[in-house]
């Protein structure tokens, strides 16, 4: 019964992955050396997605978290740490950070689940502050206290002299990051797919629009909300790792940034809450918005980016999902005029 | 003597200065079907939620099949096989019929495989005449369908014991009269029913046995005619608007 609808799912997230895979080759070949700054907007746009479609898994549940910074920063931290104290190789710290991301949900999520709405909300705000604390206060030869620490780049690719052109260095090094970054959002895609294809969206969807009738049911809400949280917070932890990886470095204010748990909800809020698309389009679309506004503004872009922001969300209060789901039913209504006029209650 | 399904020992329930529940204590057999009334306010619904573990007796033991469930959460006495259909229908939004009776039967009884709770699905769409409509929003539901889906959804979990709150209020007598068959079917099947209901034909005809609450605390117990015979029953139903005391 949902057998074919998850199969579906999976090809179509798998064309989806597989045309952004084929992307910087073709972006190569149309533009040449514009191609660089085309894979940087692409990568940026791609980590907006991971980090949205991770931040409403735990939507999912109705749990507001304004936590993602936390986990983004500890899987940052996690990755940077393990290379500083060890021989680990590069990419050991991808995993690990969503380990760690993951451990600390456990322990953050298992101790503030039980509160409810806004005071869960509000608990976790407090997360990225505390741990931007600690790691302040570590010593440092461990994290680099308040200064940070360095991380070697993921991909090093090395410019023969005769043989490629300088821009093609770094067209290399975009090339791969946009695909470790597809790959994530490829298994935050996974992740979401299979949530929705299976009992757990019946327990989401169920704690979400009436946590104790859930209950009566035989749902155990907290756990259902903390396994959303786990799962969000160890992709989350990844992307985190990656990115300090690209970035070079990371340090306590950057990294648990707040920008980062607004940037989490914000995106998916304008795409449509609880869907695999809405998150995933909105990143796309946001992400193109900002670099033209960036382009042709310049200084005063993020007041228009705002401006943006704030009319579709009051045009389209459920999001762009939402846009097309209530224009689809508006063309089915249309179809079925004639026919006996129904009398539903329109939310 | 067998283990009562369901008992009910000194359960006790304040909100700040008022005492919802007083020392209210039952015990209801297997197979049984034993309704509660009182006039409003007399700590009916209170009562089913503290069975149903919705909330915490300021002091009392809620026992189930001998096990004391008194802090217990609610999924957990759900497991243990007590469902319940609320007063005000609390269906699942955003979901179809057939979602929210999912609900129930997938996580009613841990662990049952997905085509067995598909079964109980259907069993339960079945009975409480909702199958044509497993595919639509619950929000395009009238009232009796509502109501339906209230108890459709508590089947669905597969009950031992079935606590219904005033499932009849607001349904015609025609309507009322099939649910009444519904409940015995139900019952008839082995499932034990506690019932909440103002509509005293409803009581007549369902209850084994009936408790009296009035002001939280219990009034009289026995059978529909004992209670109805009984004097401070019928002084505490005077002044009752309510038309169908008569």
């Amino acid at each position: 019964m949902r057998g074919r609808g998850l199969w579906l799912d999976l090809l179509a997230a798998a064309l989806f992955v597989g045309l952004l895979a084929a992307l910087p080759g073709i972006l190569r070949g149309a533009y040449g050396q514009a191609s660089v700054s085309y894979l940087a907007l692409g990568i940026r746009a791609v980590g907006l997605a991971v980090l949205a479609l991770s931040w409403d898994l735990v939507a999912r549940t109705g749990q507001l978290s304004l936590a993602h910074a936390a986990f983004y920063g500890a899987g940052g931290y996690a990755a940077a740490v393990l290379l500083r104290l060890t021989d680990a190789p590069v990419w050991a710290g991808i995993p690990l950070a969503g380990v760690v991301a993951a451990a600390l949900a456990l322990a953050l999520g298992g101790a503030t689940l039980r509160l409810y709405g806004i005071y869960f909300a509000i608990g976790t705000l407090a997360f990225a502050e505390v741990l931007k604390t600690v790691v302040k206060s570590t010593p440092f030869a461990i994290t680099g206290g308040s200064v940070g620490t360095n991380l070697p780049p993921l991909f090093r690719p090395q410019f023969v002299a005769g043989a490629m052109e300088r821009w093609e260095v770094a067209y290399l090094r975009n090339q791969g990051y946009f695909l470790v970054y597809l790959g994530l959002l490829a298994l935050a895609i996974l992740v979401s797919v299979l949530v929705q294809r299976s009992r757990l969206r019946h327990a989401f969807t169920a704690v979400r629009t009436n946590e104790w009738v859930a209950g009566v049911m035989g749902v155990n809400p907290a756990r259902t909300k903390l396994v959303a949280f786990v799962i969000s917070s160890a992709i989350v932890g990844m992307l985190g790792a990656i990115e300090a990886h690209r970035f070079g470095s990371v340090n306590p204010d950057a990294t648990f940034s707040v920008h980062t748990t607004v940037l989490a909800l914000v995106t998916p809020i304008f795409g449509g809450l609880y869907t695999t698309v809405g998150p995933i389009l909105a990143a796309l679309v946001l992400s193109g918005v900002e670099e033209t506004l960036k382009r042709t503004l310049s200084d005063g872009y993020l007041v228009a980016y705002g401006v943006v922001l704030v009319v579709s969300i009051l045009f389209m209060p459920r999001g762009v999902m939402g846009l097309f789901r209530s224009l689809a039913r508006r063309r089915r209504a249309r179809a079925a005029v004639g026919a006996v006029a129904p009398g539903g209650r329109d939310a | 003597m067998p283990e009562p399904i369901l008992r009910a020992e000194g359960l006790s329930r304040s909100f700040g200065g008022l005492k919802a529940v007083q020392d209210v204590s039952f015990s209801v057999e297997a197979g049984e079907v034993f309704a509660i009334i009182g006039p409003n306010g007399a700590g009916k619904t209170t009562t089913l939620d503290l069975l149903s573990g919705l909330l915490e007796p300021s002091s009392g033991r809620v026992l189930l099949g001998g096990v004391d469930v008194t802090r217990q959460p609610t999924y957990r006495r759900c497991h243990l096989g007590l469902g319940r259909a609320f007063q005000v229908v609390q269906p699942f939004p955003e979901m179809t019929v057939e979602e929210n009776l999912m609900v129930g039967a997938l996580f009613g009884k841990p662990g049952a495989p997905a085509t067995e709770a598909a079964r109980r699905v259907e069993a339960a769409l079945e009975r409480t005449g909702l199958s044509h409509l497993r595919e639509a929003p619950v929000e395009d539901l009238n009232l009796l369908q509502e109501k339906r889906l209230e108890i459709a959804r508590a089947l669905a979990t597969e009950p031992k014991v079935l606590l219904l709150d005033e499932v009849m209020a607001g349904l015609r007598p025609a309507e009322a009269a099939q649910a009444v068959e519904l409940v015995k079917q139900v019952n008839a099947e082995g499932v034990t029913v506690v019932f909440i209901e103002h509509v005293m034909p409803v009581v007549r005809d369902l209850a084994h046995r009936v408790l009296v609450m009035d002001h939280g605390r219990e009034l009289a117990r026995g059978t529909y005619a004992e209670v109805t015979a009984d004097e401070r029953v019928v002084r505490a139903y005077l002044g009752d608007p309510d038309p169908e005391e008569a």
